[in-house]
């Protein structure tokens, strides 16, 4: 039991829960201690160090989009992201609710309404009060540097015209011909400009000051204003709700379809003419297809975080096969053929480090040449039907992502797949002559699982490479992804998008480091000889 | 007309500025269904010899003729045990043995297969590790995985390289007994390496020594005419056996002492030529 857990925790590169395991069956306990403090205790420690330099140096440096956000800022938007991706949920149910189920969604939307009215006004007033009071103090801190400031401006405004006066007196009393007197009467004037420039400056920086104080954090209203805004959203998005749930509804709306149906249809019978029942029939028939597409209809949903990374997570899927599947086989030949490789390496060695802004845009020409209308194409509408990818609406910029990220990864691949198909060992080419195998058996047999594990090492990078790069792609083709998410969130100037950046970076991060491990799980399963795996 | 015929074999390492000749003018005749053992000195070319037999290697001059034709690819009717043994890591020791099994007779049934693999996995007592991968096997083992692997295969041409020279005396005995005893079965004709000069003398017809390299190449051989079945108890206190056994050592040693005392002689130096590792997989 022991060492199955234990070759499991191998096999799945979690060593880290070895120590933990051993521990708890009593092995060597000052051995496993150490090994946790080293293994589990120390980057938990550095991480928390991370975190606690982060919150203290953050806000220490502000930028045309706010304050760095800290930690704390940071958790508070993802939380917020999750939410606006709940309720957008909640909306989408909700359009296509019907009959008992919808009454009782409606009452609990009212209830709560009803239940956070109060609240809001309590909100509203908590944060008056606070602003009250953070008024209060900074006219309290700024009393003195703001009598400083009056006094201090009142007597610079009387020295300005004190002095523009004199030299007014000088300049009435100089003779037209009396050039010295005019040029000094110049450098006069100079001299009183240059002193008005600083008095002016003193009189900013005092101002400034002033400022500070008053733009100086105040937890109180923060937290406040932070409450206020969570229950404005809520109210909002409940209103939206019992919108959706009512008027909007689809199954309401094709009721009211109906009955304007019913209506039209009794007229039609009453109507007398040609023209008027013409008229009438055509409405009738224009009505009915609207109801019907009513019923088909769904919300429509904008994309939230949580979908657009699934929807890159089939992209660098899609992505990842299309490159395998071009780049194992030419691995392949290359390997077998010293000839075939001659003829692929200048390709290999001229396009491996172009970069994915460069093959996005190609892809992108590419892909619409071959796919002029979006709307009505097979591949298009082959992805459309498919059941768990079908409401990710696959379009050209997708499929040029997903091509960008194959162009990129597939070296790798190529590379490791060649490296290892030609590094065969001779002792098991020596097996596959005795037996005479034929050329399918000596690659299936032979060659590919001598071959696996460095295809597998290829695999793991060119996955690796390929979320990198699918980002970028994202980003510049507009295809709903996490790219997009972040271009967006650069481009709305929210006060939270800056925070929103730091959660992709998270979730990014997290994501790669997941799909690298189930790579290393798939090379562990393939590699025969036991090396041990890079981490 | 022997059966396994080598004809004028030269054989050479290297590119031709430094070519060393490790094989030259090999002259072998097999005859159907005997059994020779091969002797020779570590480094001498016995592989290479086993390699040119199976036509692993082609030899620079001369030819390989099997049943009066010419041979020049291997083939599974000329079975070999290498001295690496060459299983392939990511098959378990059934797998090994399946894979040459399902080539030699396709005709089998998964269940008939399976049954066949198990007894030469019995055979060679690997009972119980049928499942492991060659890296959990130790050498000897291995050895015993890739000589079941090649009985398995039911050769017309047994090429044993240094069969059992990595097993402890009794499995080695026993296994011994078991290749002699599917030699005599149905009768197969087999060329085994080996250092053994007992080994060899216990179970083959005749034993050809092959002499020091480079240019190494058969020297006479030597008829075993004991009578089998032979006794291994029995044979130590054999006249006959005794008195093979010191020609061939006598002869090996001589071998060794022209060699001495040619290099005392000539005071020759020896070539600046670093030993090379070879090892077993
Ligand atoms: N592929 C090769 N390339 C170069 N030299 C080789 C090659 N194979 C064998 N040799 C050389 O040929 C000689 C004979 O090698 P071989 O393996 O046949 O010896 P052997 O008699 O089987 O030795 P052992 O008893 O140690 O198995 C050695 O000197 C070796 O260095
Ligand atoms: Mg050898």
């Amino acid at each position: 039991m022991k060492y199955k857990i234990l070759k499991a925790i191998d096999v799945s590169g979690l060593t880290f829960l070895a120590p933990i395991v051993r521990l708890a069956t009593g092995e060597e306990p000052d051995v496993q201690i150490r090994a946790i403090m080293q293994m589990i205790v120390v980057p938990i420690v550095a991480f928390a160090v991370f975190v606690g330099l982060w919150s203290q140096l953050a806000p220490r440096h502000k930028t045309k989009s706010g304050e760095v956000p800290t930690p704390a800022v940071v958790w508070d938007a993802a939380q917020g992201i999750w939410t606006f991706h709940a309720r957008e949920g909640d909306k989408e149910t909700a359009y296509v609710l019907a009959g008992e189920q919808r009454e009782s969604a409606l009452m609990a939307a009212k209830d709560r309404l009803a239940e956070i009215d109060p609240l809001t006004e309590l909100a509203d007033r908590q944060v008056a009060d606070a602003e009250q009071e953070k008024s209060a103090q900074v006219a309290e801190l700024t009393a003195p540097l703001r009598t400083k400031l009056a006094v201090v401006s009142e007597r610079y405004g009387a020295d300005q015209a004190a002095r523009k006066a004199r030299w007014m007196e000088r300049a009435d009393r100089t003779a037209v011909s009396d050039t010295d007197a005019r040029l000094a009467l110049l450098g006069a004037w100079n001299e009183h400009d240059l002193r008005t420039r600083e008095e002016r400056e003193e009189l900013k920086n005092l101002r400034a000051e002033i400022d500070t104080v008053g733009a100086q954090a105040f937890p109180a209203l923060s937290a406040a204003q932070k409450a206020q805004t969570a229950i404005a959203e809520e109210r909002q998005f409940l209103r939206k709700r019992i919108e959706v749930l009512t008027a909007y509804n689809r199954n309401e709306k094709a009721r009211a379809g109906e009955q304007q149906l019913a209506d039209l249809r009794s007229k039609y019978l009453q109507a007398d003419g040609g023209a008027a029942m013409a008229g009438l029939a055509a409405n009738i028939a224009r009505t009915r297809t609207r109801v019907e597409s009513i019923r088909e209809s769904n919300y429509a949903r904008p994309y939230t975080l949580p979908m657009q990374i699934l929807r890159s997570l089939l992209c660098v899927f899609v992505g990842f096969l299309l490159g395998s599947l071009i780049a194992i086989p030419i691995g392949i030949l290359c390997g077998l053929s010293p000839t075939f490789m001659a003829a692929m390496m200048p390709f290999i060695a001229l396009f491996k480090p172009v970069s994915p802004i460069v093959w996005l845009p190609i892809a992108l020409i590419v892909v619409g040449g071959f796919i002029p209308d979006p709307d009505d194409h097979w591949l298009i509408n082959g992805f459309a039907g498919l059941p768990l990818v079908g409401w990710m609406k696959i379009n050209p910029a997708f499929l040029a992502s997903a091509i960008t990220v194959a162009l990129c990864s597939m070296w790798a691949t190529m590379v490791n797949t060649a490296l290892g198909v030609a590094s065969i060992d001779d002792d098991h080419t020596n097996v596959a002559r005795m037996l005479r195998l034929s050329a399918r058996e000596r690659l299936f047999r032979i060659v590919l699982p001598s071959a696996l594990p460095l295809i597998f090492a290829g695999l793991r990078i060119s996955l690796s490479v390929g979320w990198m790069v699918l980002i970028a792609a994202e980003l510049l083709s507009s295809s709903e992804g996490i790219g997009k998410y972040v271009w967006d969130m650069f481009n709305n100037g929210a006060s939270d998008s800056f925070a929103k950046m730091f959660v992709v970076v998270f979730v990014v991060g997290s994501i790669g480091l997941a799909l690298d491990r189930i790579m290393i799980v798939f090379q562990r399963l393939v590699s025969f000889d036991g090396a041990p795996t890079a981490i | 007309m022997a059966y396994l015929e080598l004809a004028k074999v030269s054989k050479g390492f290297g590119p031709p500025s430094q070519r060393t000749a490790v094989l030259a003018d090999v002259e072998l005749a097999v005859d159907e269904n005997e059994f020779v053992a091969i002797l020779g000195f570590s480094g001498s070319g016995k592989s290479t010899l086993v390699g040119i037999l199976a036509g692993l290697i082609d030899p620079d001059e001369g030819d390989v003729m099997l049943a009066n034709k010419v041979v020049v690819d291997p083939g599974p009717e000329r079975g070999v045990m290498f001295q690496n043994y060459s299983l392939l890591p990511w098959l378990t020791v059934e797998g090994n043995i399946a894979l040459a099994v399902r080539k030699v007779m396709p005709g089998l049934s998964r269940v008939e297969r399976a049954e066949y693999v198990q007894r030469y996995v019995d055979m060679v007592n690997l009972t119980g590790s049928e499942a492991k991968c060659p890296d959990e096997l130790s050498g000897g083992m291995r050895q015993r995985a890739s000589l079941a692997r090649t009985l398995a295969m039911r050769p017309n041409v047994l090429l044993l390289d240094e069969p059992l020279s990595a097993l402890d005396a009794l499995t080695r005995a026993n296994l011994q007994d078991e290749i002699v005893r599917i030699w005599e079965e149905d009768k197969r004709t087999v060329v085994m390496i080996t250092n053994d000069v007992d080994e060899a003398a216990l179970m083959a017809d005749r034993i050809i020594v092959l002499t020091p390299g480079p240019r190494a190449t058969l020297g006479p051989s030597f008829d075993v005419d004991l009578p089998r079945p032979r006794d291994r108890a029995g044979l130590n206190r054999d006249r006959r056996f005794q008195a093979l056994r010191k020609r061939i050592t006598g002869y090996m040693l001589n071998f060794t002492k022209t060699q001495a005392g040619d290099e005392a002689r000539s005071r020759r130096r020896m070539p600046a030529i670093e030993p090379r590792v070879f090892e077993a997989a």
